[in-house]
């Protein structure tokens, strides 16, 4: 069996697995909808003068990153449950395609949820500003963000999984690794919303530097993903 | 090549922990050997590094003609393990596993060998069920079609029996009579006498190290008993 074949293998199974128990999706779908009160709670007592434009950005990437976090540390745990990542280590495949696999289903599932939660941001707080019209460009600093952040985080997961403490764990190496892409995402995020003269220049050298950090990121955890799994 | 299994100077370590020391053996083809040792005797530790789940802190093996580290992505399609563990996923149906895990094995008409395989562990009337509904039995059963399902030439059993009520200890016992002939089995067990029957090759191991590796005729039951007792005596001691 090929490597196409085996990759579709394993993401059937985690689509199906999911579909059926709805474990990340509601988990992560939950915590989201929870960060959204605390921001509701937390934005009402600031000032009438506050551009909140200016920072939806800032909270939209805020909201990707904790939510993320929660579904990464869930990816792995059931695998873990019933000894099922062994029975994946067992089967005659390369490792590499359990990691591109595994990143693929945590990339789909944070699109899932941001498909809910981001347009709930707009509709909780941006309702009373105008967006720039340039505000669907919003789309691709969405879509690189999550595949880094799906990449990453799976390799990490990986590595935190047999850890004590691992949510910690996990929290502390994820954050700073994955900081220059959040960095480029919540720039190009907020430019297009914004609009402001001149952003196209901004949000397309933000664009570069998450497509960059996806493309080294990716090649980097694939090719260690061996040796962390075997460890 | 008539051995099945040349384990030389195999060790695994975790941390300052040594579970499995300078341990060396042989497994001629289609033998049984039954691993016996008390708790903490590191066979559990041996069986996963013969299934290439744990990769040795040192030593070397062969497996099937085939290097337990080199060549460990080949030598998967032709080793069957069953853990304490059912490596089964609860969500989905008895059915939806085994043709997941036979593909991955890359199993010829995989459809074709789970019914086979669910008739033969006399699942078939519940295989569209989660087994998450399962009692302990009949995921250890499911486990046992899990591991046939690639036609291994190598089992590798970490006490199989564990969880099976009578019937299905029963339907295990076929199963291991009905595919013995052509196979290698590799089996840990903390049931002397029934482990004993089953064997043709006996090893004994106590805090990680080998104590006794004896072909079942040249030793009598009651002496291997005795020498068992007296291993896992030092073991406590």
């Amino acid at each position: 069996m090929g490597f196409f074949e085996q990759y579709r293998v394993l993401l059937r199974k985690d689509l199906t697995r999911e579909f059926r128990s709805k474990e990340m999706l509601s988990s992560m779908g939950i915590y989201a909808l929870l960060v959204l009160v605390v921001y509701g709670a937390a934005l009402s007592q600031t000032s009438k003068g506050l551009d909140i434009l200016q920072m939806s950005g800032g909270l939209i990437w805020a909201l990707i990153v904790f939510t993320s976090m929660l579904g990464l540390n869930r990816s792995f745990a059931f695998e873990k449950e019933q000894g099922c990542l062994e029975g994946i280590l067992l089967a005659p495949i390369d490792r590499s395609t359990i990691f591109l696999s595994k990143a693929t289903s945590n990339c789909l599932f944070l699109l899932v949820v941001e498909l809910i939660t981001v347009p709930l941001f707009a509709f909780f707080f941006l309702g009373g500003v105008t967006l720039a019209p340039s505000w669907p460009l919003i789309v691709f600093p969405l879509l690189l963000g999550s595949i880094g952040i799906a990449g990453v985080g799976t390799l990490l997961s990986t590595i935190t999984l047999e850890t004590r403490g691992k949510d910690v764990l996990l929290a502390v190496l994820f954050v700073p690794l994955l900081f220059p892409l959040v960095y480029a995402c919540v720039a190009a995020t907020t430019g297009c919303m914004v609009g402001s003269e001149g952003f196209m220049t901004t949000y397309l050298r933000s664009l570069l530097l998450a497509g960059g950090y996806d493309i080294i990121m990716l090649s980097l955890s694939w090719a260690l993903y061996d040796f962390v799994i075997s460890a | 090549m008539t051995d099945a299994i040349v384990a030389k100077g195999l060790r695994k370590a975790f941390g300052s922990r040594v579970a499995v020391d300078d341990l060396s053996f042989t497994l001629p083809k289609g033998r049984f050997l039954v691993v016996f040792g008390p708790n903490g005797a590191g066979k559990t530790t041996l069986l996963r590094m013969l299934s290439t789940l744990s990769r040795p802190s040192a030593g070397s093996a062969n497996i099937l003609g085939l290097d337990l580290i080199e060549d460990a992505q080949e030598l998967r399609r032709h080793i069957g393990f069953i853990s304490h563990a059912p490596m089964l996923y609860p969500a989905l149906s008895a059915s939806e596993n085994l043709l997941f895990f036979a593909r991955l094995q890359g199993v010829p008409n995989p459809q074709a060998r789970v019914k086979d395989l669910l008739d033969a562990v006399e699942l078939s009337h519940r295989s569209l069920d989660p087994v998450s509904t399962f009692s302990r039995g009949m995921l250890q059963r499911c486990s046992i079609a899990r591991a046939l399902l690639g036609d291994p030439e190598l089992l590798l059993l970490d006490e199989p029996y564990s969880g099976l009520d009578l019937r299905a200890a029963d339907i295990f016992d076929q199963l291991l009579s009905d595919h013995r002939a052509d196979r290698s089995i590799v089996m840990v067990s903390h049931d002397l006498q029934h482990g004993y029957d089953l064997a043709d090759q006996l090893l004994l191991m106590s805090r990680g190290k080998l104590l006794l590796s004896a072909d079942k005729d040249d030793l009598p039951f009651d002496e291997f008993q005795h020498r068992f007792r007296a291993g896992a005596g030092m073991a406590v001691g």
